[in-house]
């Protein structure tokens, strides 16, 4: 019989009772093949493989990372607290040591949800991935992290949530942003003031196949996260760089997708987008579980898979060579924080820093106006404030102590709180996170 | 009136059963030993004996559950298999390989049954001829999605056949179709599943011939036979000759519908049966026995044969007494009967005999051994007893707790899948077997449970094999967009509209089930087929509606026809 090589955990939420709308590609048919596949090939029976039921993300979890306005409930359905406690139960079997890693194939997805939540991004709410993690710290200590995020999408919710967190790498390798959703994701994005080089994109053209994708893995990947030695390695696994993935333009197979995880190993993989819901999904997942499990994948194909008829061009070959040349420096390197408020990049002044950004929520339809500050600290990761209103709500206030805050930054924050409160400034919504002291609040409600 | 007969590994237990308006009551009982080379001698003797009681031409129903396959399969006593795969991509089927005729043909079908590629005729036409070289009479064919589209299944069986029908043939004896056994999905427990049958196959219809031979000597050609299979129900002989490898590990199933039949079980419950050995765990949800999600394994192999989750643990009235450093320990193992029967080693019974909570055979033996046995270890010898008693209770107690906890951490659904995400929280405990009266308060004390030892318990496993119910269960596909409706356990394949919707496929899963359980003569109420799983997904082409996705399960539960009337 067979024996993974690796333990695994395989938590399966298919949400087959939730949807967006009934024709939307994020759907309830979404995971359904993917179930069969894996069922049918007998992948529960193999020993070492084992599937369990997700836990459910409570509010302070999510409270955890989101400013969530006007509060969690209003932007999370049952279904997205069970997607992220399937996150949060694949973490749990890593750490308790029960599995050696664990796949969450769990939806609704969450890598475009950002820190300061009105509504629903790119079928996104909440942040799985960051309300998983966040958990891990608060219960087993301040790990170092790395994210890879394979999503064909630039995880901008995800980049967002960590642009200030030295001990957080996010690596997003995705279709160029000038050609696809959400229009981000570019070399230039380093990470804030106090993270330079922690951020970083890897923008790949439209046709990409297995051979642009494992390159940029192998060259670019695999030697920052040797360099930056995390404690997990995080798989934001996206599977819509698939060649028939209907919303992407990419050239990835089933087999690229075993191979990159293979030579990735992470500890956790999450499952975000993919949406070839018959003719990619079942065959990618298997790949992935197999690869995870150390177990051969060789015989994994798609039904119309030819590789001949999807290699990548000698043009986009070229293309990905010269970015494999460059961007290892920018992690190694990064050129000193420049600034400026027109490239969205923030500029400092003293020691605060500041950045203002537009977002749109594509999936609800809200506009979102927001300010956002750090205050630069030599003892602490420095308190964190975010001003925002948008379409659907006043301006209301966001404020965070971090985990290590220093005495002073940790009275800086309960100082702007109480300020707004006090003050008033015409916040409708204040809320206080509080690492330091794991205290959630919220006021005005 | 309802006879039962099981055949356990050291006795065969037969019943008559009477049922009228108050219940069932048993009228006549017997144990002979059972001889593991003649079977039928067992069946034979125990019947004669029962026949010899009772007025032979009331009865109208013989319920039957043997070890007879699990033993050919045990001993390796099972005959050469061709088994033919259809694969397609996935994991590599050689994996699976269960004997050393195997052979995969290319082809493939995907999730939806569609045929991605054809079967390849010539790889085909080569694996039976190697076959028949090695002079292999039967076939397990298989593909992978077969449940959805049995397509290639049914070629391979022609091939191997030789012909266009079911019919017998000259090519081979017998053929095992993956899809046949169950719309469930899992290539390799099918091909397992598929592998054990044909083994089995010619075994079990020369012992269904012999069995029906001596019934009509007996004058008892006319009864309704019936095997007991694992899942706690029942087939008709008939059926079972083409399922034997259903009727493997029903013994335990037996046990479990003793119970049944003995008890009312409406809530949570621990069954504990105790027996010699061993202790078998058994946990009901909502009155209704636990089944083992997957199905069972065979050897090494998981097949999809359905059984009740029954957890065996090394404890029983004849495990040793051991002092392992300052603690008392019983079992796992069986050293010998207890001292007060003859025996060699110091024995829970003996220590139960000491306490006085129950005397078996020679209770001064037992006094003795306990004392000699304290004395070696310098401790008093009511504290030996005590603490012997106590550590078997709280052993049962622990695996229990294990396995519930086991059974509500990882989706192992319930009998119904109507229960998924249920916890199971038992409210109560049943005890059956030997020391089951004598434990009782010592289980009691560590559950702190309602703790029930029923009247009767000792032929509890006869009478639960003549009390259990015909047992059948089916999966219904749809796919609107194909417009094909499939069930893959009666090979049932129907063309239905765009229109076909998730209440249709309810109402025809329950009208093919009943219609089916009457075509095998067993008369069922519409309302004890239930509906377990039912779903219906929209199938989406880029932004329209396709059609629908539709999977519906349907089953009869396993239960008794009539429980014990209560004595008067």
């Amino acid at each position: 019989m067979l024996k993974a090589e690796t333990s695994l955990g395989i938590i399966f939420f298919p949400a087959f009772d939730w949807a967006i709308s009934p024709t939307h590609p994020e759907r309830e048919e979404r995971l359904l093949y993917t179930q069969d596949q894996l069922r049918e090939e007998g992948i529960f029976d193999i020993e070492g493989i084992g599937e369990y039921k997700p836990d459910v993300a409570s509010v302070e979890d999510v409270e955890r990372v989101h400013f969530c306005f006007p509060d969690v409930d209003a932007v999370a359905t049952r279904s997205h607290m069970i997607s992220a406690g399937g996150a949060m139960k694949a973490a749990e079997l890593v750490m308790s040591g029960e599995r050696r890693r664990a796949f969450a194939m769990t939806r609704p997805p969450g890598h475009h949800a950002m820190k300061v939540v009105h509504g629903s991004r790119g079928f996104c709410n909440i942040n799985i991935e960051a309300v998983m993690i966040e958990s891990i710290r608060e219960k087993y200590g301040h790990k170092r992290i790395a994210i890879v995020d394979t999503d064909c999408h630039h995880g901008d919710g995800t980049q967002d949530i960590y642009w200030h967190d030295p001990d957080t790498l996010f690596i997003s390798l995705h279709q160029d942003g000038r050609t696809l959703y959400p229009g981000t994701g570019f070399p230039q994005d380093m990470g804030g003031p106090t993270a330079l080089g922690r951020t970083l994109n890897i923008p790949l053209p439209p046709n990409t196949s297995d051979e642009g994708f494992l390159m940029a893995v192998e060259r670019v990947v695999l030697p920052i996260l040797k360099d930056f030695k995390p404690d997990l390695v995080i798989n934001s696994a996206g599977q819509d760089n698939h060649f028939t993935d209907p919303i992407t333009n990419m050239n990835f197979s089933a087999q690229g997708y075993a191979a990159m995880n293979e030579m990735l190993a992470p500890d956790i993989a999450v499952l975000e987008g993919g949406y070839s819901i018959q003719g990619a999904l079942p065959y990618v997942n298997l790949g992935i579980c197999l690869a995870m499990a150390g177990l051969d994948y060789s015989h994994v194909r798609e039904p119309n898979y030819e590789p001949e008829r999807i290699r990548q061009d000698q043009r986009t070959t070229d293309y990905i060579n010269k970015l494999c040349d460059v961007l290892p420096e920018l992690y190694f390197n990064p050129p000193p924080f420049q600034g400026g408020d027109r490239d969205g990049q923030g500029v400092i002044s003293g020691d605060v820093f500041t950045r203002r950004k537009n977002i749109y929520y594509d999936t609800d339809g809200i506009s979102e106006n927001q300010q956002e500050t750090l205050h630069l600290c030599d003892q602490c990761r420095g308190v964190y404030k975010v001003e925002t209103s948008s379409s659907s709500n006043p301006l209301s206030l966001g404020v965070e102590i971090p985990w290590n805050a220093c005495p002073h930054c940790r009275e800086l924050g309960h100082r702007l709180v109480e300020e707004a409160q006090l003050k008033g400034g015409g916040y409708r919504y204040i809320q206080l996170i509080n690492r330091k002291d794991r205290e959630y609040l919220r006021y005005g409600f | 009136m309802l006879l039962g007969i099981d055949v356990g590994g050291t006795h065969t237990d037969a019943v008559a059963v009477k049922v009228d308006q108050d219940g069932a009551r048993v009228i006549a009982s017997c144990k002979v030993p059972t001889r593991h080379h003649d079977l039928m001698w067992s069946i034979d003797t125990a019947l004669d004996a029962i026949l010899e009681q009772v007025d032979r031409n009331q009865v109208s129903q013989l319920n039957l559950s043997t070890t007879l396959s699990t033993n050919a399969i045990v001993e390796g006593k099972i005959e050469d298999v061709g088994v033919l795969v259809s694969a397609g991509p996935g994991i590599d089927p050689h994996n699976f390989m269960p004997c050393r005729d195997f052979h995969v043909i290319d082809g493939s079908v995907d999730h939806r049954g569609n045929e991605i590629r054809a079967l390849s005729r010539e790889q085909l036409d080569q694996a039976l001829a190697s076959c028949r070289k090695n002079g292999v009479r039967v076939f397990a064919v298989v593909g992978k999605f077969s449940t959805r589209n049995p397509r290639h299944e049914n070629a391979m069986r022609r091939a191997a056949c030789a012909c266009d029908d079911d019919a017998r043939c000259e090519a081979a004896d017998f053929v095992t179709s993956g899809h046949q056994l169950g719309g469930a999905l899992n290539f390799p427990r099918r091909i397992a599943t598929a592998y054990f049958n044909c083994a089995v196959w010619r075994l079990f219809n020369e012992f269904a011939d012999a069995g029906e031979a001596s019934l009509r000597e007996k004058g008892l050609g006319d009864v309704t036979v019936n095997i007991l299979k694992a899942d706690g129900g029942t087939m008709p002989l008939s059926q079972s000759r083409t399922l034997p490898v259903q009727s493997i590990f029903s013994g335990p199933a037996a046990s479990v519908m003793g119970i049944v039949a003995l008890t009312d079980i409406f809530h949570d419950s621990v069954i504990l049966d105790i027996g010699g050995t061993t202790t078998d765990i058994a946990v009901f949800a909502d009155g209704a026995p636990l089944i083992e999600r997957d199905g069972i394994h065979i050897g090494s192999h998981p097949t999809s044969v359905n059984a009740l989750k029954v957890r065996s643990i090394g404890l029983g009235g004849d495990s040793a007494v051991s002092i392992i450093g300052d603690e008392v320990a019983v079992g796992p193992n069986r050293l010998g009967p207890p001292v007060s029967l003859g025996g060699e080693r110091l024995t829970l019974t003996d220590c139960l005999n000491f306490q006085g909570a129950c005397e078996v055979g020679d209770t001064a033996a037992s006094k003795q051994a306990v004392e000699r046995f304290a004395e070696a270890h310098t401790m008093p010898a009511d504290a030996l007893a005590d603490r012997a008693v106590e550590y078997a209770a709280r052993k049962i107690h622990d695996e229990t707790r294990a396995l519930v906890d086991e059974i509500n951490s990882k989706p192992v659904y319930t009998i119904h899948e109507l229960l998924e995400g249920k916890r199971v929280v038992p409210r109560k405990l049943y005890l059956m077997g030997g020391p089951a009266q004598a434990l009782r308060d010592p289980v009691f004390h560590q559950f702190k449970l309602s703790t029930e030892v029923p009247p009767n318990y000792g032929v509890a496993n006869a009478v639960g094999a003549a009390l259990t119910r015909t047992t059948w269960e089916l999966e219904l596909f749809a796919d609107t967009q194909r417009h094909v409706l499939f069930i893959p356990s009666l090979s049932y394949r129907e063309n239905v509209p765009s229109g076909y919707d998730l209440d249709a496929a309810r109402e025809d899963a329950v009208n093919q089930l009943v219609m089916q359980l009457d075509s095998l003569g067993v008369r069922l109420n519409a309302e004890d087929a239930k509906i377990t799983h039912a779903s219906s997904f929209n199938m989406i082409d880029g932004y329209e509606r396709a059609g629908r996705n539709i999977r519906v399960k349907c089953q009869v539960r396993p239960g008794v026809s009539a429980t014990l009337a209560k004595e008067a």
